[in-house]
């Protein structure tokens, strides 16, 4: 039954939420005070949704009316809330963008990644550019066979050739030097390892550790050498040249001279040291004044980078290949020197004592 | 070894000045390592005429001395007892003069009395070692008081120090190094006749009949005046041991007066390197230095039996050697005997009995050609290294026995005021035969590639000193000359050819590479791929050297059983690491000293185990050490801890692999902690291990902190990544995925993985994954308990899971942790 009064209190609820409302929405600072005001009049238990709890008690004739009234009471709340909300937005960044700014110069927050050791990335430089050339990159034992590290490779019995080899032996039974295993003091000896196992054509580079019983200012009785070769029918000098020319240069500086020396290696023939412009006082830029001051290159603007020469024959003969039908060349260089040269460097124990002030420099 | 430039000028001269001499030689093989101007630093330094001298009135060791420097008189105080009577000449530094050493000579007060001045000794004007008094010039030197004493004395030298290969004994004297130049400037090599001794005497009577002897006087460049011979024991050569001494030559020098030799050799001598003693010991130096041929010089009253038997020692037969040390020596070894016993240790070092005395007069010069091997093997065995042996190893000439002995002998007679004999004995046990090698200047071409034409190469074969000895359109057949035991077959006159033209002479050119089908073996890159997934996940590589101590080993509770060296540098470095941890915990602790608050190394290296094999085993290990203190700036710092050592260990494996490894319990190795530690599996795999040091070891090993330490099986990893294969794609979920948490209060002794697994195996396939998002001890919380909090994440592949779904399995879930964990849901 219909209660003339549910009228008059409906009607005076809609008046009673509209101006409460706007009168609330004006004093909201923030976005969750606004929304407070909005569920306390007309969320799921609020004001609006207890008053239209009275339209059942309201006249027939009047429910359409009243409760397009309600209706549109709450669209027009609504579109005050929102205008208010987007107020309180526009304000915040506004805030954002003209207030004060972060303090940028507190650290950075990520997991930093760690560092490669000096000559691991040099020996890695170094692969890349034989790699791009055709070379396959091998390995070999650090304990070696005396006959690869000497006979095989050339070294004739009894000769002070090995001199500059002075050689960490492995203790056990030996009678004689050849019947010994050691510490390989150069990695020459993969020359005969992938030889023996392979066929020419052969274009091979292989890194590694190599000993030597020499400890002092500038020796360290384990370091890092690289050894390449190439062997094929008709590999020529003039080769050997070009492939150790052009690897330098990109290993160092394109404009760089190179130039070859006669030497001594046993297992080589026509042997040579090779040298390059002295990359300290970059003597190829021809400032003669640094250059006769440079300690480095001593003044004379050369330094020494790497041997080489053409495989000899008897290697050749000793594992196996006809040293009339195939020849070839053969390249060392020591990996400690190129990162000393490469980074300046200027002690060689730095390389092996892992100071991590040291290591986090490269 | 060092060489006087001026001397090699005197040999060979050639159109060209030190700098371009020094160049041509570098470039063909004999390195000039360094250059020294002598004579250019003693400006101020003049001769003087003493004209007077008395002694100090207040010091007694001291002498007042008038000079004249040519132009003015100078009161100098000396403090030498040799200043010579007036009349002599010494050499004197004028007030102003700087010597060598940077002394600044002035005007000073001695004892109360004016010095102006200095007289000189050598070693103050760095020309000899002589210190004791002042440097007294020769009376048959005529230069004039004020002449400059470089000029006076002939000081004007450059020194060159060449880096010689082994392969070049020719070198190993000053004429070889002049032959060279010879070849290398196109000019030849003359050889000179030695200067002839001014008195001889006919040996006659001095050698044994039947002795083989060779005229020495074919080879002396002057007429001599004969003497009568002297009464000498009659000497024989024999030797015993032809393989070790297939030459061996003897000349006799008489009456010599041992002295000291003239300023010129002396400071000759004393550029090259040697110290000068007497004139007989300094002529026998000289001799080596000019032919790289050593010569060892017999006082002839001290040998007995007039005889010399060259021979293999007894097995433990005893000499005292020239430097004071009684050697043993075995079989191998090669003696010069007298008729009593060993006089000399062949090729190596003279007997101490028979040296060359102060009252020696009458010497016997030996020169000899030994085995290259034997006398090595010997040097080696006792460690005993001399400018003999050095020469005699390498190989000296074998045919220039005769020159050299004649050489000498000229040379000790004249110094030694005494006379050479005409004749020498040269006994031939084995006769040298030249090489005989075939030469294709084709062939040459083809290795060096550019062409080498058959003219050219005879020109520069024939300059080298080798012999043709017959040739055809494309081959020449040369025997290499004796003083180049180097060249032997056709290849080393290739060489030879390349580097007399030059190496700059051949053009440079790109190989055709043909590059293999297999590539870098697959191991090799997949330490490489390791080694940067260490770095990217935040590690920094560290190098050790490969050898250690046993004690480093036994301290860090590895495997003892290593491979030693026979010859260590020290206790420190004298096996092979059979683990790289002790390095590596060591490589920590050392940063941690020098202040690194946080230490995140990792090696990839070698570890090296005994084998059955001739060669160990040689294995590649990554290790992790991480130590000190994980930096953060938000939440200040934590020490390390286990779950640092398995996030990295994760890190590393999933950047490789694509996938997580597992941690388990299971047979720890001693050095970790028992509690805090674990296996690392893959693919149910063991591939390595993580965990905290055990604090015993730690204590052992000096390390500081709580040391994590974690290593991966290199080759274990790399098998299984073979059998696995690259990491194949899977499709993204086409469903969404829905999160609920669990929360439960459980008894420590159920591991956090373990509940994880059980839930999700309970989900039947719906829980995509579950993850501890939070642990918790403390208030509330009873003894022996924790509370963990998992986020489970559903999905199900074959369409969208409604809430009622997943409100019923997770319902199930929290049921199977109540039940079999006893697990009182939160």
């Amino acid at each position: 039954m219909a209660e003339p009064d549910a009228v008059q209190t409906f009607e005076d609820g809609l008046a009673d939420i509209r101006g409460a409302y706007a009168e609330a929405l004006r004093a909201a600072g923030d976005e969750p005070e606004l929304r407070l005001i909005n569920a306390r009049y007309v969320g799921p238990q609020g004001e609006l949704t207890k008053l239209l709890k009275l339209m059942p008690k309201l006249p027939g004739d009047r429910r359409r009316e009243l409760g397009q009234a309600a209706n549109a009471l709450k669209q027009e709340v609504q579109a005050a809330f929102d205008d208010a909300l987007q107020a309180i937005h526009r304000g915040a960044r506004e805030a954002e963008l003209t207030g004060p700014a972060l303090d940028v110069t507190l650290p950075g927050r990520w997991q930093m990644p760690g560092r490669l050791h000096p000559i691991t990335r040099v020996r890695n430089e170094v692969l890349q550019i034989f790699v791009s050339l055709g070379f396959d990159i091998a390995d070999g034992p650090e304990v070696e066979l005396y006959e690869n590290c000497f006979d095989k490779l050339g070294f004739p019995p009894d000769h002070p050739a090995t001199d500059e080899h002075d050689t960490f032996f492995i203790e056990g039974n030996r009678s004689s030097d050849a019947e010994s295993v050691l510490l390989r003091t150069q990695t020459s000896t993969v020359q005969i390892r992938e030889m023996l196992k392979r066929e020419p054509p052969l274009a091979i580079v292989s890194p590694g550790a190599v000993y030597r019983r020499d400890d002092d200012a500038t020796h360290s009785p384990m370091f890092f050498q690289l050894e390449g070769f190439l062997v094929d029918e008709d590999v020529t000098f003039a080769e050997l040249k070009g492939v150790l020319t052009l690897f330098l240069r990109r290993l160092f500086d394109e404009h760089i001279a190179v130039r070859f020396r006669a030497s001594y290696f046993p297992f080589v023939e026509p042997g040579g040291e090779v040298d390059m412009s002295c990359v300290f006082c970059r003597a190829w830029e021809g400032d003669r004044a640094r250059t006769a001051e440079c300690r480095v290159c001593k003044g004379t603007g050369w330094m020494e980078i790497l041997g080489c020469g053409m495989i000899h024959p008897v290697v050749f003969e000793n594992v196996g290949y006809d040293p009339e039908k195939y020849t070839g060349f053969a390249f060392g260089m020591g990996l400690d020197r190129i990162a000393m040269l490469k980074y300046g460097i200027p002690n060689i124990k730095l390389l092996y004592e892992n100071d991590v002030r040291f290591l986090s420099q490269f | 070894m060092l060489v006087s430039f001026r001397w090699l000028q005197e040999l060979c001269p050639v159109d060209a000045d030190v700098a371009e001499v020094a160049h041509r030689i570098s470039l063909a093989g004999l390195e000039v390592e360094a250059m020294e101007e002598k004579g250019a630093n003693l400006s101020g330094v003049v001769i003087a005429e003493v004209r007077a001298k008395s002694p100090h009135p207040k010091r007694d060791k001291l002498t007042i001395v008038t000079v004249f420097d040519g132009e003015d008189e100078h009161q100098v105080v000396c403090g030498a007892s040799n200043v010579p009577e007036p009349g002599g000449r010494i050499l004197f530094a004028r007030s102003g003069a700087v010597l060598p050493n940077g002394m600044e000579i002035g005007p000073r007060k001695l004892g109360g009395v004016e010095s102006n001045g200095m007289i000189c000794s050598e070693t103050e004007l760095e020309i000899g070692l002589e210190a004791e008094g002042i440097f007294v010039v020769d009376a048959d030197n005529g230069a004039l008081p004020g002449t400059g004493v470089a000029d006076a004395l002939d000081l004007h030298d450059v020194i060159l120090d060449v880096g010689l290969t082994p392969n070049r004994p020719d070198c190993l004297g000053h004429v070889g190094i002049a032959r060279e130049i010879g070849v290398l400037f196109g000019t030849g090599y003359q050889p000179r006749k030695a200067a002839g001794p001014s008195r001889t005497f006919a040996a006659g009577s001095s050698f044994q009949p039947g002795q083989p002897t060779t005229k020495l006087t074919s080879l002396w460049d002057t007429e001599s005046e004969p003497i009568a011979a002297p009464k000498l024991p009659e000497i024989s050569i024999e030797i015993v041991d032809g393989d070790r001494c297939p030459r061996y030559g003897a000349a006799l020098v008489s009456g010599v007066k041992i002295a000291s030799s003239p300023s010129w050799l002396r400071y000759r001598l004393h550029n090259l390197g040697l110290r000068a003693l007497s004139n007989v010991v300094d002529a026998t130096n000289l001799i080596l230095l000019e032919w790289g041929h050593p010569i060892h010089g017999f006082d002839l009253a001290r040998l007995s039996g007039s005889k010399i038997v060259v021979r293999r020692a007894a097995a433990g037969e005893k000499m005292a050697t020239l430097d004071g040390v009684e050697r043993t020596f075995t079989d191998d070894d090669l003696l010069i005997c007298d008729g009593e016993g060993p006089v000399a240790l062949a090729g190596v070092m003279g007997g101490l009995d028979t040296e060359i005395k102060d009252d020696t007069k009458d010497v016997l010069i030996e020169c000899a050609y030994f085995d290259p091997r034997s006398i090595r093997r010997t040097s080696r065995r006792l460690g005993l290294q001399t400018d003999s042996s050095h020469r005699f190893e390498r190989g000296v000439d074998p045919e220039a026995v005769p020159r050299v002995l004649a050489s000498a002998a000229a040379l000790i007679a004249e110094l030694g005021g005494g006379a050479a004999a005409t004749t020498a004995v040269d006994r031939i046990a084995a006769a040298y035969e030249p090489k005989s090698i075939h030469f294709r200047p084709a062939r040459a071409a083809r290795l060096l590639g550019t062409p080498v034409s058959k003219d050219e190469s005879l020109r520069i074969l024939e300059l080298l000193g080798c012999r043709v000895v017959d040739q055809s359109d494309d081959v020449i057949i040369v025997e290499a000359p004796s003083w180049r035991p180097d060249l032997g077959r056709e290849v080393d006159l290739i060489e030879e050819v390349a580097r007399v033209r030059g190496y700059e002479q051949i053009p440079t050119a790109v190989p055709r590479v043909h590059p293999s089908e297999t590539g870098t073996a697959s191991l090799l890159k997949f330490v490489d791929d390791l080694r940067d997934a260490a770095v990217t996940s935040g590690l920094f590589e560290a190098i050790n050297y490969g050898f250690l101590s046993v004690d480093d080993l036994r301290k860090a509770r590895v495997s003892t059983n290593a491979v030693a060296l026979a010859n260590p540098l020290s206790e420190e470095r004298a096996v092979m690491r059979t683990s790289l941890l002790p390095g590596l915990t060591e490589a920590a602790t050392r940063a941690q000293r020098h202040g690194a608050t946080e230490v995140r190394l990792f090696e990839l290296a070698r570890t090296f185990q005994p084998a059955e094999d001739a060669l160990p085993r040689e294995d590649t290990v990554l290790a992790v050490a991480l130590a000190g203190q994980r930096s953060s700036w938000i939440g200040g710092d934590q020490s390390f801890d286990l779950y640092d050592g398995k996030g990295v260990i994760e890190a590393i494996v999933e950047r490789v692999f694509g996938q997580t490894p597992d941690l388990s319990p299971g047979d720890m190795p001693g050095f970790l902690h028992p509690k805090r530690s674990a296996l690392v599996t893959l693919e149910s795999r063991p591939i390595g291990f993580v965990g905290e040091m055990h604090p015993d070891v730690g204590d052992d090993l000096g390390l500081i902190g709580r040391v994590i330490y974690a290593e991966l099986d290199v080759p274990a990893l790399h098998a299984l990544s073979q059998e696995l294969g690259p990491t194949q794609a899977r499709g993204l979920p086409k469903y969404p995925a829905v999160a609920r948490d669990i929360a439960m209060l459980v008894r420590d002794e159920f591991s956090a993985g373990e509940i994880a697994d059980a839930l999700r195996e309970a989900s039947k396939g719906l829980a995509e994954s579950v993850k501890l998002f939070d642990l918790y001890r403390g208030d509330q919380i009873p003894d022996g308990h924790r509370s963990l909090a998992f986020r489970v994440t559903y999905r199900d592949p074959e369409g969208t899971l409604t809430d009622k779904r997943v409100d019923k399995v997770h319902a199930s879930l929290a049921r199977l942790a109540g039940d079999r964990f006893e697990a009182t849901i939160r």
